[in-house]
């Protein structure tokens, strides 16, 4: 009976679901209505962007720790752009994702050319990152968006702000690159075993740097919907957000499948993110404590749920050991208890 | 002699599924006892019940070491009996040195303030490793950076460290799967060694040969049940392979050559790795094999080949055209397949299921209308699977649950599905049961016969008489000798290696 309810692939819904029951009967009267809905939803699109962009690259083995500086520094650029009146808005978002594609190149050929651990890399790009950011926040930044810049992003369309629906496409595109282009397997086998992956035909090197890329970019992007959102500019608000995203995208690599995937990270982002509201609901004051703990915990919990099953396969960086030629094949279907055995996807 | 360890009546049911049936197992004292089998034979899981891995299932299972009543399941009792265990992946810590390895085991010798007394460390392992008739490596060194044979030392010295209670068993589990050839032998002499000692050796091994050459008695198990056990020198090696299969195994069989026309794969000068200058033809329908000791190029011929090695030098030709210095990718564009060796490390991706381990090199052909059609991919993996036989509990099964045999023919399903003109394998049957062997052969007589052009690197001499038209046998870096048609035969091969090894050194 519980191996049927899946708790394991998808403690993060029945998570959702109770916190959904609980708070909506406790917190009646302001849990299930329409403002808070709006609110969770719009808090944690920014989060949501950062830990896809965290995604993309960790499916091909590499750890992106840059997304959070990405994202201050198109803010910066853009911003330093646009308050300097030279380029119109739109231009100035363009040249700060530009910015990042530089950035993200530039770890990529760290990365890949010289063989730089993907951690150290990305962590060296950040600290750049940081004093780039430092630096061009001493010129002067007029800090307000102009209206018609920010009506692209936060108009809203049925109650909500444009930029939720661009997270939903973003989420639907990179959902489909994954798992349903050639593309994608090939990054998720390089994920899995970089010199099979080579051997195979696979272009490793150029997945693994285009990744850095895009995962820059996306993380960029994180930047924009911030300035759509807040309409001013914030130095150095990116890291901030690094770990609620990190921590999405491993509790949502337990989620569903038992690798890193969109719609897991983003089922355990909002799952925790209502979890988090209600809590808040219900200790109303001094509350900012709610967010980690909460996170943490749930972290740990569904990760620890999910490996007890040895189901999260994060990948790993360079080599690591399949199976041996035990157990047969015919006890396969049977997962006996030694082996590290999956459920199928 | 002795008897040492006695079991008996041993059951171990997983779900679904009974590994042991009622087996027993006598080892004397200061005997080399063989235990072989295929794959799912059951020999890994009575390994696992020995040193407390698996319980045995609750019943009649008994067991006595020197008359004493063991405990089985129970990896302390075992330990406090005397047995020890080199399981197959040594389990070193390979950035760390010899001395640090075995002090992981039974721990450091501490003086003042829990100072480690470095001095006393490296005297105690090169204590052991002498014991070993092994005194001259260096124990500083990171494992890793050590020859494969000196690494099993290093194993089989942690194993019998720190030794209280008088040396009785030592379990090897596939000792060889990694070593190559000449390493093999030194290890034998490790294993005689403690032999003449007064320790008994369960030894686990696919390799006939070497249960020829070494032990004393064999146990066979076949389905989780016991066949017999005899005493080596009354078998031969048919005999000893029907035992294991169950059945009759036709190793003579020589593929019919079929050659035709101009070569489809054509190398010249080739140079790279430990290759210093190689020429070679494959023809359509020709299966050749490059055999050759462990530096004499053999296992560096088909990663350069393959573009997996970038080249110093050396022309390339495949079906007329020419490739220069290039990337895996553009070899299999140019029609080869090749099916490394170290199926674990360079062949499956472990995060991968079936299908996708399957159809990885070429999925982009299951794209309809710019996504990929599952229906397509699924039918196409049902189709290998049932072509090649592979046991597995669907399309969707996670590699690693598959047995070795039967990853090996995923990566074969993997290679043949592109339809390529030349097949490039390399040890392609290395660690893999008799059975599975035997299938992988047939695999390969058939690609060899729709055409294919088949190289394949082997350490294994039955394995390239039973499969080749014609072998290169290199050294030092070149072809030393070609053998063609009846010149084929595992006594010749071995000696064209030797001798070019001799001649060289």
């Amino acid at each position: 009976m519980i191996h049927k309810l899946r708790f394991d692939k998808y403690s993060a819904l029945y998570l959702w679901a109770l916190f959904m029951v609980y708070f909506g009967v406790t917190q009646s009267d302001t849990f299930l209505t329409w403002t808070t809905f709006k609110l969770v939803v719009i808090e944690n699109v920014i989060t949501g962007v950062i830990a896809l962009a965290f995604l993309v690259p960790l499916t091909t083995g590499t750890y992106d720790l840059s997304v959070g500086a990405m994202m201050s520094m198109s803010l910066v650029v853009s911003a330093y752009l646009s308050s300097h009146g030279t380029v119109s808005p739109v231009l100035a978002m363009l040249i700060g994702l530009g910015a990042c594609a530089v950035a993200g190149f530039i770890s990529g050929f760290f990365v890949v050319k010289l063989n730089v651990n993907s951690f150290i890399a990305t962590l060296g790009m950040t600290e750049v990152a940081t004093a780039f950011i430092l630096h061009t926040s001493q010129q002067s930044i007029t800090s307000a968006f102009p209206q018609s810049f920010m009506d692209i992003g936060s108009k809203p369309i049925f109650g909500l702000p444009r930029f939720v629906y661009y997270l939903a496409i973003l989420a639907i595109v990179l959902w489909f690159v994954l798992e349903h282009t050639p593309l994608g397997r090939y990054m998720f086998a390089t994920g899995g075993n970089p010199e099979a992956a080579r051997l195979a035909g696979v272009k490793t090197g150029r997945l693994i740097w285009g990744s850095l890329i895009a995962s820059a970019v996306i993380a960029g992007f994180a930047g924009t919907i911030y300035a759509w959102k807040i309409g001013n500019y914030a130095q150095a608000v990116g890291p901030g957000y690094l770990f609620p995203a990190i921590a999405a995208v491993f509790f949502g690599a337990s989620q569903l499948k038992s690798r890193p995937n969109v719609w897991g990270t983003l089922i355990a982002l909002y799952a925790l993110a209502w979890g988090i509201k209600g809590l808040q609901l219900t200790f109303s004051s001094n509350t900012i404590w709610i967010e980690p703990l909460f996170q943490g915990v749930s972290l740990l919990a569904a990760v620890s749920l999910a490996s007890r099953q040895g189901i999260v396969r994060v990948p790993k960086p360079k080599k690591h050991k399949v199976g041996e030629d035990e157990p047969p094949a015919d006890a396969a279907a049977t997962e006996p208890p030694v082996a590290t055995s999956t459920a199928t996807d | 002699m002795g008897e040492l360890l006695r079991i008996e009546h041993l059951w171990k049911t997983f779900p679904g599924q009974v590994a042991l049936c009622d087996v027993g197992l006598e080892v004397d004292a200061g005997e080399v006892h063989a235990l072989v089998g295929q794959n799912g034979s059951g020999k890994s899981t009575l390994i696992k019940v020995l040193c407390g891995y698996h319980q045995p299932d609750a019943g009649d299972a008994q067991a006595w070491v020197k008359g004493e009543p063991l405990t089985l399941g129970d990896g302390q009792a075992a330990a406090a009996a005397g047995i020890r265990f080199v399981h197959q992946d040594l389990g070193l810590v390979g950035s760390i040195s010899a001395v640090e390895n075995i002090a992981l085991g039974v721990g450091y010798e501490t003086g003042r303030f829990g100072r480690i007394r470095w001095r006393q460390e490296v005297k105690r392992t090169r204590a052991a490793l002498e014991g070993l008739g092994l005194g001259n490596i260096d124990v500083k060194a990171p494992v890793s950076s050590l020859p494969p044979a000196q690494r099993t030392a290093v194993a089989i010295a942690r194993a019998l460290t720190g030794w209280q209670y008088g040396a009785s068993l030592l379990v090897l589990d596939e000792p060889t799967a990694t070593l190559p050839g000449d390493d093999v032998e030194r290890l034998f002499e490790v294993i005689q060694h403690l032999r003449a000692q007064g320790i008994s050796i369960l030894y686990v091994s696919h390799h006939l040969d070497e249960v020829f050459e070494l032990a004393d008695r064999v146990t066979v198990l076949r389905d989780g049940k016991k066949v017999d056990t005899m005493l080596v020198r009354e078998l031969d090696h048919s005999k000893l392979v029907e035992l294991i299969v169950g059945h009759h195994i036709d190793t003579t069989t020589v593929s019919e050559s079929s050659v035709t026309g101009r070569p489809v794969l054509s190398v010249r000068g080739l140079e790279g790795g430990t290759v210093r200058g190689v020429d070679l033809d494959v023809y359509p329908g020709e299966i050749v094999g490059l055999a050759g000791i462990t530096g004499s190029g053999r296992e560096d011929v088909l990663d350069l080949i393959a573009g997996q090695m970038p080249r110093d030098d050396g022309e390339v030709v495949v079906d007329g055209s020419h490739i220069d210095n290039y990337q895996p990718w553009d070899g299999i564009e140019a029609g080869m397949a090749f099916v490394p060796a170290e199926r674990a490390v360079r062949g499956v991706i472990g995060t991968m299921n079936v299908r996708e381990n399957l159809s990885l090199c070429d999925v982009a052909r299951f794209v309809r209308a710019g996504r990929l059609s599952r229906r397509a991919e699924l039918a196409e993996t049902k189709q290998w699977i049932e072509r090649l036989s592979i046991k597995t509990s669907g399309t969707e099964a996670p590699i690693g649950s598959l047995s070795g045999g039967n990853q090996q023919k995923v990566l074969f399903g993997k290679a043949l599905r592109l339809a390529p003109k030349v097949l490039l394998l390399d040890e392609p049957t290395q660690g893999i049961d008799i059975g599975a062997k035997d299938q992988i052969h047939r695999l390969i007589d058939e690609a060899a016969a729709s055409g294919m052009a088949t190289l394949v690197a082997s350490t294994d001499t039955d394995e390239l008489v039973r499969l080749c038209h014609r072998i290169v046998v290199l050294a030092n870096g070149r072809v030393r000798t070609t053998l063609v048609g009846d010149q084929i035969s595992t006594e010749r091969i071995e000696h064209a290696q030797l001798e070019s090894a001799r001649r060289a050194s």
